[in-house]
C-alpha cells in the first residue's frame, strides 16, 4: 500500500499542489494527464529523488518521506530506458544487486531470471547501444524487477516505442504484473494502456489529482469540464438540474441517473448516442429529433453534428454511416439512456 | 558566371579556406624543415634538450593531475547543483583564461613571493618562485579553466536521470557518480586532460615568471626555445619547437577524437 498524502513540491515551471492518492498492494494503477501537469515529478517524489515541501509518502505502513532513495526499494523505469551505455545487458540489470554487495553467484541468477521473465537472455552481453527500443525498455524493466521493489514507478514506459513493439511489450506489462504481483504506479497518455492494464486510473491536471477511479468511472463519468475534455467526452452541456431526475439545456429536458437540482454540467460521450432515420422508442431513453449537420471522416469512424436545438456530436463507424446513407440536412433523431448522461456541479474545473 | 551548382561565391570562400590551410602548413613545414635532419637529431639528443624535454613532460603530467584532481568535483558541482553565488563562480573561475598569462604570472608571484601565504609555504620548504614547482603552479593556474570548461559541459551532457536511476538502485550520490556518470564522462574527461597537458607544455608567459629562465634549471621546451633563440643557438630552437609542433598536432588528434563523442549520452 503506497499513500502519498497532501504532498506539495515546487520545482521551477513544475509542481505538486496537495496531492493525495493510495496506491493499494498489488494495484496497477495508472496516472492520466496532460504534459506539464506534475506527473514525472509525482514519481520522482515517490522514488526520493526529491523530498517534498509538505506532506507525508508512506509505504507498506513506512513513512519514507525522508528516507533516501536507494532505501526505499521503489524501481523507477523512464521512457527513455537510461541503461547505463557503459555497461551490458547483464551488468545493467545487475547493477543494483551488485551496490547490496550480494554473492557474485546469487546475481547471476537473479540477472537470468529477470532476463527469462523479459525473455531478452540472448542479449545479456550486449551492450544498450546495440538493442532496439523495445529490447533497451525490457532491460530497463528487468533492471528494476530484480530488486523485487515494493513499488515499480513507470514514467511513459511505451512512449518511445513503435506501435507495433508499443502493443507488444503492453501485453508483456499485464503477463509481468500477473506474474509478480508487483504494486506499479504508471504514466501514460494513451488511453489504450489505461483499459488494458490499469485497475485503477488518477487524472492529473495543473500539479493536482483532480479524479480517481477505475477507467469505467473516469470514461463514463467525468467529475469536472477538464476530465471530461481530457477523456474526449465532446458533448458538454451547461443546464439547470431539477429534482425529479432532469436537466434543463435549452429547450431540452434530458432525463439523467444521477440528477442533482442547481447549475449543473451534463457530459454524454458521442459513441453512445445512437442515430436513426427513424422514430427511436423511447423505452425510458432520451429520444430528440434533429437535423445532420458537417459531417467528418476520421480513420473507420464517422463524426457527425446534430442540430437538435443543441449541437450533438455523434460518433458512427463508417460501416453504420454508410448503410444509414445520412447526409447533412437530413432529418434525423438521436437517443441515449439517462445513464449515458453524466452530470456533475456546474463551474468544477479542476474536481475541487 | 557560375558553372554547374558551383557559385562564384562557393568558389571564393573555399579558396580562402585553401589559402589560409596553406600558409599555416607552410610556417609549420619551414620550422621542421629548417635544420638539416641530422644537425637536428643531434639537439634533439643534447643534454639541454634532453633536460627540457623531461622538465615539460614532468610538470605538464603533474599540473594536469592537479587539474583533473580540480576540476572535477568543481566541475560537478557546477554542472549539477545550485547554490547561491553558483554564476559568479562560474565567471571568477573562467578569469585566467581571458588574462594574459604574464599577468597571471605576476600576480602568482606576488602571491607566492611576497604574501603571507606564499611566505608561510616557503618556510615549510615549498618553493614556488625560480623553481620547477613554480612551472607546475603556473600551468596549473593558466590551465585549469580549460579543463574545468570541458569538464563541466561533459558532466551537463549525462543526463542526471542516469543518477536517479542509480540511487533507486541503491547507490548514494557518491556511488553514483563513480559507477555511472564518470564512466559515462571518459570521452570528455580524455579530451579535456590531453588539451590541457598540451596546454601546459606549451605553457610560457606565468612560468616565466613565477619560475624564471634558468638554463638547465628551469627550462622547459618553451622556455628554451626562447633561451637559445635569444642567444642566436638557432638550431636548438628549431628543435625544441619542432617537438612542440609534434605534440600539438597529436593532441588536436586526439581531442577532435574524443571530445566529438562527449555529447553522445
Amino acid at each position: 500500500m503506497l499513500t502519498i498524502d497532501s504532498v506539495s513540491k515546487s520545482l521551477g515551471e513544475f509542481s505538486l499542489t496537495d496531492v493525495s492518492l493510495s496506491v493499494g498492494d498489488g494495484e496497477y494503477f495508472i496516472i492520466l494527464g496532460p504534459t506539464g501537469a506534475g506527473k514525472t515529478i509525482l514519481l520522482e517524489t515517490i522514488a526520493g529523488i526529491y523530498s517534498p515541501d509538505a506532506g507525508r509518502i508512506l509505504l507498506n505502513g513506512r513513512d519514507i518521506t525522508d528516507v533516501p532513495a536507494r532505501e526505499r526499494n521503489v524501481g523507477m523505469v523512464y521512457q527513455d530506458y537510461m541503461l547505463f551505455p557503459h555497461l551490458t545487458v547483464e551488468a545493467n540489470i545487475g547493477f543494483g544487486l551488485k551496490s547490496r554487495r550480494v554473492d557474485p553467484a546469487f546475481i547471476r541468477g537473479k540477472v537470468q531470471e529477470g532476463a527469462d521473465l523479459l525473455n531478452i537472455s540472448h542479449l545479456l552481453h550486449r551492450y544498450p547501444g546495440t538493442l532496439s527500443g523495445g529490447e533497451q525498455q525490457r532491460a530497463a524493466i528487468a533492471r528494476a524487477l530484480v530488486m523485487e521493489p515494493e513499488a515499480l514507478l513507470l514514467d511513459e514506459p511505451l512512449s518511445a516505442l513503435d506501435v507495433k513493439t508499443r502493443e507488444t511489450l503492453r501485453a508483456e506489462l499485464a503477463r509481468i504484473h500477473e506474474a509478480t504481483g508487483t504494486t506499479i504506479i504508471h504514466i501514460t497518455h494513451n488511453f489504450e494502456e489505461v483499459f488494458d492494464l490499469a485497475d485503477r486510473v488518477a487524472i492529473m491536471h495543473g500539479g493536482d489529482v483532480v479524479q480517481v477511479g477505475t477507467p469505467e468511472e473516469i470514461f463514463q463519468r467525468p467529475n469536472s469540464d477538464f476530465v471530461a475534455g481530457f477523456v474526449g467526452v465532446e458533448n458538454l452541456f451547461c443546464g439547470e438540474g431539477s429534482p425529479d431526475g432532469t436537466v434543463t439545456v435549452g429547450d431540452l429536458r434530458i432525463r439523467v441517473e444521477n440528477g442533482m437540482p442547481g447549475p449543473v454540467s451534463l457530459a454524454i460521450r458521442p459513441e453512445d448516442i445512437l442515430l436513426s432515420k427513424k422514430i427511436l422508442p423511447e423505452n425510458g431513453k432520451n429520444v430528440f429529433s434533429g437535423r445532420v449537420g458537417t459531417v467528418r471522416q476520421n480513420g473507420g469512424l464517422v463524426r457527425v453534428c446534430i442540430d437538435a436545438g443543441i449541437p450533438f456530436r455523434v460518433t458512427l463507424t463508417r460501416q453504420g454511416f454508410e448503410e444509414a446513407g445520412f447526409t447533412p440536412g437530413d432529418a434525423v433523431y438521436l437517443a441515449f439512456r439517462p445513464s449515458a448522461a453524466h452530470v456533475y456541479p456546474s463551474g468544477v474545473q479542476e474536481g475541487a | 558566371m557560375s558553372k554547374g551548382n558551383v557559385s562564384r561565391f562557393q568558389m571564393v570562400t573555399i579558396a580562402v579556406a585553401l589559402l589560409i590551410a596553406a600558409f599555416i602548413v607552410l610556417v609549420l613545414l619551414g620550422v621542421v624543415t629548417h635544420s638539416p635532419l641530422g644537425v637536428l637529431i643531434e639537439c634533439l639528443l643534447s643534454e639541454e634538450i634532453q633536460f627540457a624535454v623531461r622538465l615539460s613532460i614532468i610538470t605538464s603530467v603533474v599540473s594536469t593531475l592537479l587539474c583533473i584532481l580540480v576540476a572535477v568535483p568543481v566541475a560537478y558541482a557546477l554542472a549539477r547543483y545550485t547554490f547561491p553565488g553558483k554564476s559568479l563562480m562560474n565567471m571568477v573561475m573562467d578569469i585566467p583564461m581571458a588574462l594574459p598569462p604574464l599577468v597571471a604570472g605576476v600576480g602568482l608571484l606576488l602571491f607566492f613571493g611576497v604574501s603571507p601565504i606564499g611566505k608561510a609555504l616557503d618556510a615549510v620548504g615549498l618553493t614556488f618562485v625560480f623553481t620547477p614547482l613554480g612551472i607546475i603552479v603556473a600551468q596549473f593556474f593558466v590551465n585549469l579553466p580549460y579543463m574545468l570548461r570541458v569538464t563541466r559541459s561533459t558532466f551537463q551532457g549525462v543526463n542526471p536521470r542516469y543518477e536517479y536511476v542509480a540511487k533507486t538502485l541503491g547507490c548514494t550520490d557518491a556511488q553514483a557518480f563513480w559507477r555511472v556518470t564518470l564512466p559515462m564522462s571518459w570521452n570528455g574527461l580524455l579530451a579535456g586532460s590531453v588539451i590541457t597537458w598540451s596546454k601546459g607544455i606549451g605553457e610560457f608567459g606565468a612560468a616565466l615568471m613565477l619560475a624564471g629562465a634558468t638554463r638547465m634549471k628551469t627550462e622547459t621546451l618553451p622556455l628554451s626555445l626562447f633561451l637559445n633563440m635569444s642567444t642566436g643557438k638557432l638550431e636548438f630552437a628549431i628543435s625544441a619547437a619542432t617537438i612542440l609542433i609534434m605534440i600539438s598536432i597529436v593532441s588536436l588528434y586526439v581531442f577532435e577524437r574524443y571530445g566529438g563523442a562527449t555529447h553522445v549520452y
